[in-house]
């Protein structure tokens, strides 16, 4: 009896500091990875996020894994994020631009459906058919700096961590094909 | 690409290559090979997911959509990270020593714009002779020019200082009130202020003053 309460006690305070860890931003980018929470955890650090994700689902947050290149559990990204997706009065009124906001679901339906990888200069010239060359640029330099696109070396564009964290892709191409739709019929 | 093709070729004649350098030919062969079946993988791969839309079918739909519908899709297929910003010990410190260690503006300007964020200070006669923006002749003949119009204009009365001044251009108000503080600095002209008004007065004087001379400070605006 115990042992059970010491194990309950043992569980919750690593629960408070899996909480703590993953909602302290450290570095540039939001998130922990794999590794640091074993350390910081332990090896069942898996379990803790798990009875962390009941704990935070009432808030209207969950424990959200994005997955490393190599897909082990030290190069996934573990962090907390909105569970159900923000309205547009919420997201205009914490102060996002809607047309950078068109320009990035753009940028990712092309890219998306180009093998995941298209040439920047590529994106810009069809971004441009739609917004001004100014607001094209700054908006690419913008997202790629916070890590929702990606550009290597040879300039191509790729998704990046980022909205593989916070965008659910397949809804968003989902919703692109059906919104033309109703704005072809009308 | 036929790929089964080319390693049975590759194969086929492996027993006839003697030298090292065609066994590297051939082995690099190999790995262009494996590059072409990864390649082929992920496409395979990318046109099975949901993700996979004919480019082209796209395009177009991107093109039809307003940027209000594009935003509102990305709202909705958003799930924005929770976090909390702040600053660790770790941060302080090096604030701290940024701060500490950072130049006074006047150093760090210096390479760049040269004299550009010294404080404000004294221009004499002598500086201005020296940069260039009188010669010592010009000077005189400019100074004795204004203390005549300054009589002309006064008769020897109280004339209004910044009607004196003029309205023509910022940078001839300066030049005129820089010269006409030379005036009465000199003791050929002197300055009254009336506090409550705010009004300044000028008035030329037919002989040198010999009273203590007081300074005045008076702000030269583009509009005044």
């Amino acid at each position: 009896m115990e042992s059970e309460s010491a194990d309950r006690a043992l569980l919750e305070r690593k629960v408070r500091r899996a909480f703590q860890v993953l909602i302290l931003q450290r570095g540039r980018n939001p998130g922990v990875k794999g590794w640091e929470l074993k350390r910081y955890l332990g090896r069942d650090f898996r379990t803790i996020l798990e009875v962390l994700g009941e704990d935070v689902a009432p808030m209207g947050l969950e424990v959200f894994e994005v997955k490393g290149a190599d897909a082990t559990d030290d190069s996934s990204r573990f962090l907390l994020r909105f569970k159900e997706a923000p309205t547009v009065s919420e997201a205009e009124g914490a102060g996002i631009r809607i047309d950078d906001l068109a320009v990035l679901a753009a940028t990712i339906a092309f890219v998306n459906s180009k093998q995941a990888r298209v040439a920047r200069r590529e994106v810009e010239q069809f971004l441009r058919e739609k917004f001004p060359k100014w607001r094209v640029e700054y908006s690419l330099d913008r997202y790629v700096k916070r890590g929702y696109l990606d550009v290597d070396d040879r300039a191509m564009v790729h998704i990046g961590w980022r909205t593989r964290a916070e965008v659910d892709e397949k809804t968003l191409m989902t919703l692109i094909l059906s919104r033309a739709q109703e704005a072809s019929k009308k | 690409m036929d790929i089964k093709q080319k390693i049975l070729l590759l194969r086929e004649r492996l027993p006839e290559w003697k030298f090292l350098d065609e066994l590297l030919v051939d082995s690099e062969a190999m790995l262009e090979l494996a590059q072409i079946v990864k390649l082929q993988d992920e496409w395979l791969k990318h046109r099975a997911s949901s993700l996979y839309i004919d480019p082209l079918l796209i395009q177009l739909k991107l093109k039809l959509l307003p940027k209000e519908a594009l935003s509102e899709a990305f709202i909705k297929s958003w799930h924005p990270t929770a976090q909390v910003d702040q600053i660790s010990p770790r941060g302080l410190e090096k604030a701290f020593v940024y701060w500490r260690d950072l130049q006074p503006m006047a150093e760090r300007f210096k390479d760049e714009f040269g004299s550009y964020g010294t404080r404000p200070g004294l221009v004499d006669y002598d500086d201005l002779v020296n940069l260039g923006v009188f010669t010592q002749k010009q000077f005189e003949t400019t100074l004795t020019e204004l203390d005549d119009e300054l009589l002309r204009k006064s008769n020897g009365e109280w004339v209004d200082y910044r009607d004196f001044l003029g309205n023509e251009s910022y940078e001839s108000k300066v030049l005129r009130a820089y010269l006409l503080a030379f005036l009465i600095s000199e003791g050929r002209a002197t300055l009254k202020t009336e506090p409550l008004t705010g009004k300044i007065w000028v008035r030329p004087l037919a002989e040198k003053s010999k009273a203590l001379p007081k300074s005045v400070a008076v702000s030269i605006t583009g509009d005044s």
